[in-house]
């Protein structure tokens, strides 16, 4: 007997029933413990693995490692000085978090962002959704062996944090989005580089394909592995392209359209089995629709004012402080103090790159905020993870780890 | 409301059929179209940069370390007034507390700022800071704005507490900057 076909042979014994597994002298269960500091885990993430052999009967994640507090940090907070603190929960989705927390403020307020500043904000989310996206891709690659996938993700991550820095001063926590529009306008030359890349970012993504789409390793590696169907997907809550993958076309952008979402065309993959094969298809394939709606905003920027103009809420711009004494007076109530938000609670669901992440925020008439809750669609997706990989093998346990994509900061908050 | 994005929905590629032929194919003709997407990025040349040799330009508005400013003379010997007044603005605005200002009375013999009061203690903690800028976009005299200084580490964490003597000075010229055109 070749050593070939004896594996196969003990591989095919293992029993993949799903029942309770016997104490015995032939099975014995091995708990193993993978991370908190894992390359694999994509952050400080600790799994209690159970293994019989090399197939997983049960995984138990352990989080809490990166709990910074911030959602009650924000409390002590005004409403404008907590933008800069909830930016920093999901630390590849900054300008997301941001849009949840200044969204629900604005509704609580009743404000309406000017046509300019949400153009600005999409442009914004969805270069912010084509950066976490390559992170995930080069990450993910790199788990499955693709070594040269993670140097040009991050190339290209380098060319959009280039372009934070550009319009906002920092590369990541930008602070750009302000309740009621975004802080400054774009610098002139912004738009030609962001045309720069959007031209450039779809042959890139084909050079991604190129690379991954039919390799037999990474084929082996994902197909039909792990497959949660849709209904138990939605049971545990899992949504963004974990349930799209899965082929529910749940997508907030279209489902209910904000900040001038319902303004631009663009199409929602799916998957249709909910493998992993199907996860990477459908993350790679919003690269794409992304890009497609950066030029859509880009083409139809309306001009205007960047932030409402409304001085109990806005700052006054820069060059009013030496000439108008009122403005001064403002700048400084609401520097100080920040201003008030009328009684009230709100929640404000968006698409993050990883799923619904909504933002709660109960107003008490202050000017802090009483409650601000996020509910991080990294946290409830990372439940799945068990249920995905119960009875597979435990190198399909990485693939699938990669493929739901958790951000520990902001599962841990 | 029933939610049906209709056309818009489009379904992914599924994976190629599983066979023993194609799979025998694709070890061999697609790892060659992989080597031949890899092979040829080496035309586009490297994009790393020396990092200590060679700095990453930054772009005007970069947030990097803090600045304390006065009004320009243009005589070493006699450096004009600072620009600060000490009314705690930038402390009031900052997310991270790190923003530590006690002010004092100018006097006639001993004026230092342009106002009625001066900032007598100025103090930044750079290892709490988390270079958001408010405090720059809440200073209403233009005192402090952030520079284009981004190596900052230290050995000792009180060596990162900035006093208004190092805020005031003007940085090593360490950063290069965009030109408009980059």
């Amino acid at each position: 007997m070749s050593a070939l076909s004896d594996y196969r042979r003990r591989e095919e014994s293992i029993t993949m029933s799903s029942e309770p597994v016997g104490m015995g002298e032939t099975h014995e269960l091995l708990t193993l413990n993978i991370g908190p500091h894992h390359p694999a885990t994509h952050g400080v993430l600790r799994l209690i693995a159970t293994l019989e052999g090399e197939v997983v009967r049960d995984i138990k994640p352990i989080i809490g490692y990166v709990h910074t507090g911030i959602e009650k940090t924000a409390e002590q907070k005004s409403y404008w000085k907590a933008i800069p603190v909830v930016e920093r929960m999901d630390y590849l989705s900054y300008y997301f978090n941001a849009m949840a927390y200044c969204g629900a403020v604005e509704t609580l307020l009743g404000i309406e962002v000017p046509p300019r500043a949400q153009y600005l904000r999409i442009i914004h989310l969805e270069l912010n959704r084509i950066m976490s996206h390559l992170v995930w891709l080069g990450t993910s690659a790199l788990d499955l062996g693709a070594m040269s996938m993670f140097w040009y993700c991050f190339r290209e991550r380098e060319t959009i944090l280039d372009l934070f820095e550009m319009s906002s001063g920092q590369r990541m926590h930008t602070r750009y989005f302000q309740v009621g529009g975004v802080i400054e306008d774009i610098p002139a030359g912004f738009a030609r580089n962001v045309q720069r890349f959007i031209d450039e970012m779809p042959s890139r993504a084909d050079q991604y394909a190129d690379l991954l789409e039919k390799n037999e390793i990474l084929l082996s590696r994902l197909r039909d592995t792990c497959v949660l169907d849709e209904q138990t997907l939605l049971g545990w809550g899992v949504t963004g392209p974990l349930l799209r993958a899965a082929g529910n076309p749940w997508d907030l952008r279209k489902a209910a359209p904000y900040s001038s979402y319902d303004h631009f065309d663009f199409r929602i993959p799916v998957g249709t089995v909910g493998d992993n094969y199907d996860r990477f298809r459908v993350r790679h394939a919003e690269l794409y629709e992304s890009t497609k709606i950066i030029q859509q905003a880009l083409n139809g920027l309306p001009e205007g004012p960047h932030i409402v103009e409304d001085r109990k809420v806005a700052l006054p711009p820069r060059h009013e402080l030496a000439t108008s004494m009122e403005s001064l007076i403002h700048h400084f109530k609401l520097v100080t103090e920040g201003f008030r938000v009328p009684e009230g609670e709100c929640y404000y669901p968006i698409e993050s790159p990883r799923g619904e992440l909504g933002c709660f925020v109960r107003a008490d008439g202050s000017a802090k905020p009483a409650r601000v809750h996020m509910r991080d669609p990294s946290f409830v997706n990372l439940q799945a993870t068990a249920p995905m990989v119960k009875d597979a093998y435990i190198a399909d346990l990485i693939a699938t780890l990669a493929m739901v994509d958790p951000v520990l900061g902001g599962v841990d908050r | 409301m029933p939610y049906d994005p209709g056309k818009d929905v489009v379904e992914v590629m599924r994976h190629p059929p599983r066979s023993a032929a194609a799979s025998t194919y694709r070890i061999f003709g697609e790892t060659l179209r992989g080597m031949k997407t890899t092979l040829a990025r080496v035309v586009e040349g490297p994009l790393t940069i020396q990092y200590p040799e060679e700095k990453t330009p930054v772009y005007p508005r970069f947030r990097g370390r803090h600045k304390l400013h006065r009004f320009e003379t243009g005589d070493p010997d006699n450096p004009g007034l600072e620009k600060c007044v000490g009314c705690s603005l930038c402390a009031a605005a900052c997310p991270a507390d790190c923003i530590r200002v006690v002010a004092a009375e100018n006097t006639p013999e001993h004026r230092v700022s342009a106002g009625e009061r001066y900032a007598a203690v100025y103090e930044i903690n750079l290892s709490r800071c988390i270079f958001c800028g408010y405090c720059e976009v809440a200073c209403p005299f233009d005192a402090i704005t952030m520079g284009h200084d981004y190596e900052m580490s230290d050995y000792t964490r009180s060596d990162l507490i900035f006093t208004k003597e190092m805020l005031l000075a003007e940085p090593l010229e360490r950063t290069p900057l965009r030109t408009a055109a980059e």
